[in-house]
Parts: C-alpha cells; structure tokens; sequence
C-alpha cells in the first residue's frame, strides 16, 4: 500500500518534471519563430539629413500652379502639387480614415476610397476621415524635389 | 493471421461462393471494422420539409473539392514575386487558365454562401443543442477559416481594386482592440501593406489554411458520423408512424450527386458568362480607384462600421461582435429540448440577427 502510494508519488513527480521540461522546450522553439514572424521596423524615410527624396513625379510635373500628383519618399505614398499662390505642397498621401491613398484634384484633395474629402491645407472637411493628412515641407534643389519633416503641428513652415 | 469474420456478419454478408461475399470477406478478413460498418448503415437522416437544407454542408465541400483542385492548378503559374503579372498569365497566356480561376472566383463566393445558409439552417433547426455542441463549434470555426481563405486569396492578383481593399480591410483589424494593432501588423509584416503581404497571405493561403481546414472537415465529419443528424423538434414531435427517414448510405449520397454535378455544371456556366476581371496592377504610391469595396461576405460589417464614424466607431464594433459571441455561446446558452421561452427567444434574435446581416449587405452592396 505504501510502496504503491511512494511510486504514484514518483510518477507523477515524474510526470511534472516532464512537463515543465516540454513547456520550456515549447518556449525555446515559439520565441525564435515569434521573433522570425514579427515584422522588423520599416527604416526612417528620411536620411541624415532629415530630408527624403521624392520619386515617381519630377518637379516639371509641379511646375505650375494647379498641377500635382502621387509620388513617394521612402517606401511611403506622397501627395505633392503646387497651389494657386505658387507654393509646393506636400503631404503623406494616407488617408487619416482607413488607409487609401488620396488623389489631387485642384479644388480638393479626394479620397476615392470612401469619399474622405481634404481642403488644399490638408483639413479633413467632409466625409470619413478622423484627422487632417500629415503635412511635409517641400525643398527644391538641382531640379530635385525632397521632402521634410515638419516639426510640432507644422501648418505654417512649409519650404519653397 | 487474419482476423475471423463475426457470426453477425457471416449471417448477413453475400454467400462466399459468390464474388462479392469473396470479397466482401477478404476484406473483413484484413480489416475488422464490421461493427463500424454497422454503424454507418444504421445512420438515417430525417425527410421533412425543410429537408433541403440537409444539403448544404455537403454542398459545402463540393465547393471546397473544387477550390482544392483549381487552388492547386492556379499554384502551377502564380508567383509570388511576380503576383498581378503571374495572374496576367494565367488569363491572358495559359489556355483554359481564365476559365480556372474564374471557377476558383466563384466557387470561393458560393462555398461561403452554402455555408452561411448551412450556419443559418442549423442554427434555426436547433442542432446545436446538446450533444451536439462541438459539432456546432467546429462548424463556426470552418466558417471563420473560409473567410479568412476568402480575405487572403482576394489579395493574391495584387491588382489595385484588391490592394487597397485589403489595405482598408487590415485598417479595421487595426481599430480593434488590445491585439488589433499587434495582428494588423503581423498580417501585413510591417505597417504597410507590401509584396512581404503577399507572402504571409500566399503562405496562409495554399499552406497554413488548407491543413487547418482539411484538420477541423475531418472532425466535423467525424462528429456527424458518429452522433447521426439532429431531429429538429416539429420532427421529433411526430408520432413515430408519421417520421420518414432517408438512409445516409446511400440513399442520401445519392441524392447528393445530382446537386453536386449541376452546380459543377453552374459553375463553369457562371465562370465563362462572367469572367473574374484583372484591374490595373497595384501601384502603392499611387492614388486610390474608385469603387473599392470587400467581397460581399464583409459588406454588413464594413456598412455596420461605416455607420459609426470616428469616435463611435467601437459603438460598431461592439455591435458586430456580438454575432461571433452569441455563435460560439449560444449551444450553452440555449440547450432545452423541446425548446422552451429561451429557446424560442434565441430563435427571434436568430431571425432579427438574419435580417440585420442580409440588411446591411444590400445596403453596403448598393452605397
Ligand atoms: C487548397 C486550397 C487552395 C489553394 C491551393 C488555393 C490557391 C490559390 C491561388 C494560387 C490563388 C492566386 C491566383 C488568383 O488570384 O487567381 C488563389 C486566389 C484566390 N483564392 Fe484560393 N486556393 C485554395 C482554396 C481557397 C478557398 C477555400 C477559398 C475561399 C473560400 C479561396 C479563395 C480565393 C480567392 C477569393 C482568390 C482570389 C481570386 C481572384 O480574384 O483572382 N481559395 N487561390
Ligand atoms: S480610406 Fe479615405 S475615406 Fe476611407
């Protein structure tokens, strides 16, 4: 009877011993392929210099005002165009409600997505869209257009 | 050594001197399932008038067979790397290519749609009762796996109308709370929806779902197998003179097949009448098309979350999970047989909670 309780006793020592070595194990194996599966951080579109350089539109594309379009800086979607008082606009092209990417369309900026609409300023006025987009500043150098970021609200500073 | 034959299945089994009591024998002699076998033929299916829905889970799989078939043939040309171009192919190169993936278009749409009517009609017959529970648990979670096979496959073309579809579809999971921004992430492999998407989804798609589906068929089936179909209570209240059954072997199978082939038949009619489109590939850089919208088995919660806008969107969100919750509560909230006032209560929100998706998905499909 004794010996009988003294062995249950064992295995079942046994048995946890077993199964705290199995939960360690599993822990072993499950961190390395959470860590595999995790996305690692996109890299800092803009470089040492705090600038990113806008590709997909040329700045002949925002020469005059009325005219502007989708690029991108980094591996990011950007709206750019040029207003009716001659200044360089640009803003991460995200749509602040789910995502899309908006277009330019002179008077507006128009997300087809769900109809989110933005004045020129970026100020979500109609539809879906939560916030306004995220403005950039704008520089133009040897024909090249690179954008900023802008620092702490930022709706005044855009570059030229 | 061969395993003996049993006295009861000697009785019944052809005499051995004919060729199917030789084989029939041979057979028994190898693998001793006779008391299975009994079972099986033993197992019965009511015939009533609403019988018909019997059907839909079957109709299920023979969608699911094709997806497998066409899946596995459409995995021959696509690429990955090379997504909306691969699929270019296949349409416009590979002879008879459109066809199959138009078929695997449809089939996907009308495999969820027998099972969203399979859902509904047990749900409505009560079969979730005890002891059926797991059988109706499993059945959810089929659900759920196909429409995540539908979401993963939608991107797979990577042409514009499904890129950003599912750019907006991954902002939803985003807004959910505690995981959501954790799994947007982990489903897009970044904060963006990238070619690294593609192979997440690719994976999932023709990997990870199969096995898990095939995993959770088979116990599904298995559960059915051995529990036998549920008698709905109008049926169980019958006397017994006036109950009509169908035998599962091979009455109802045989039933079956006629169904199974003319919705072969319809789907290949579908699929060359109207063919899956290829919009222009997808340019992440570039602005959104118009007429962006999930497949229609996502419309009512896009349309549900569409009306609460900006800060009231959980107001939605609450609103909508409340369908996965009372599936997955309801065979332990609602277990009395016949039904009694709860039960009839569940049965009413059934129907309003019906209603409310076929709603929305009009109104999602028409706005
Ligand atoms: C073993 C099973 C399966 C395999 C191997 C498979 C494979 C594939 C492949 C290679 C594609 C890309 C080609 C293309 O987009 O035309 C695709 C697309 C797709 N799959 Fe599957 N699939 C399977 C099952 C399913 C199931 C069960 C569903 C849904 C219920 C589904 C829904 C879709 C959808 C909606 C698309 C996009 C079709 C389109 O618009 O072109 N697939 N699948
Ligand atoms: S994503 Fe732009 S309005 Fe919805």
């Amino acid at each position: 009877m004794k010996e009988a309780e003294g062995t249950e006793r064992s295995r079942r020592g046994f048995l946890g011993f077993l199964g705290a070595v199995g939960l360690g194990w599993l822990a072993a194996a499950i961190y390395p392929v959470f860590r595999y599966l995790s996305p690692q951080a996109p890299p800092d579109p803009f470089g040492e210099d705090g600038r990113a350089l806008v590709e997909k539109i040329t700045s002949a594309e925002v020469s005059q005002p009325g005219m502007g379009g989708n690029g991108k800086y980094g591996n990011r979607g950007l709206l750019i165009f040029r207003n009716q008082s001659g200044t360089l606009k640009a803003f991460d092209s995200k749509c602040t409600h789910a995502g899309c990417n908006v277009a330019f369309e002179g008077e507006r900026i128009y997300c087809h997505c769900h109809g989110g609409t933005y004045d020129l300023e970026g100020r979500n006025i109609a539809g879906p869209p939560p916030r306004p987009l995220t403005e950039l500043g704008v520089v133009e150098e040897d024909g090249l257009l690179h954008v900023y970021r802008l620092t702490g609200g930022g709706e005044s500073e855009a570059g030229s | 050594m061969k395993y003996e034959i049993p006295a009861e299945a000697e009785e019944r089994l052809p005499a051995p001197d004919t060729r199917s009591g030789l084989l029939s024998r041979w057979f028994l002699q190898r693998f001793p399932v006779w008391r299975t076998y009994e079972h099986l033929e033993g197992k019965v299916v009511p015939k009533h008038r609403h019988s018909v829905w019997y059907n839909m889970g079957g109709l299920a799989l023979f969608f699911f067979i094709v997806q497998v078939i066409t899946g596995v043939l459409l995995m021959v040309y696509y690429r990955p790397a090379e997504p909306w171009m691969s699929v270019q192919r296949i349409v416009m190169e590979v002879p008879f290519g459109a066809v199959i993936r138009s078929i695997h278009h449809w089939s996907a749409n009308l495999m969820t749609l027998a099972l969203f009517i399979h859902l509904f009609s047990t749900f409505f017959m009560k079969a979730y009762r005890e002891p059926r529970e797991f059988t109706w648990l499993s059945g959810a979670l089929l659900f759920a796996v196909t429409l995540v096979f539908g979401f993963s496959g939608y991107l797979l073309p990577w042409d514009d109308l499904a890129f950003f579809a599912t750019r907006v579809g991954i902002a939803e999971v985003e807004k959910a709370p505690l995981l959501g921004m954790w799994l947007a992430d982990l489903a897009r492999g970044g904060p963006e929806v990238t070619v690294d998407t593609i192979g997440r989804f690719y994976t999932l798609h023709v990997m990870v779902l199969p096995v898990t589906i095939l995993t959770i068929i088979g116990l599904h089936l298995f559960f059915i197998q051995v529990q036998g179909v549920s008698e709905p209570d109008f049926f169980a209240a019958l006397p017994p003179e006036q109950k009509k059954y169908e035998k599962f072997f091979s009455e109802f199978m045989f039933g079956e097949i006629p169904i199974w082939l003319c919705m072969g038949a319809l789907l290949v009619a579908i699929s060359a009448v109207w063919p899956r489109g290829l919009s222009p590939e997808a340019d992440p850089f570039g602005s959104a098309p118009a007429g962006i919208k999930p497949e229609w088995y996502f419309l009512s919660q896009f349309q549900l979350l569409k009306l609460f806008p900006g800060k009231i969107e959980a107001v939605g969100m609450f609103l909508w999970t409340m369908i996965p919750i009372g599936i997955l509560t309801v065979p332990f909230l609602d277990r009395s047989i016949p039904a009694d006032d709860r039960g009839r209560l569940v049965t009413k929100i059934g129907i309003v909670a019906l209603l409310g998706l076929l709603l929305f998905t009009v109104w999602g499909g028409l706005s």
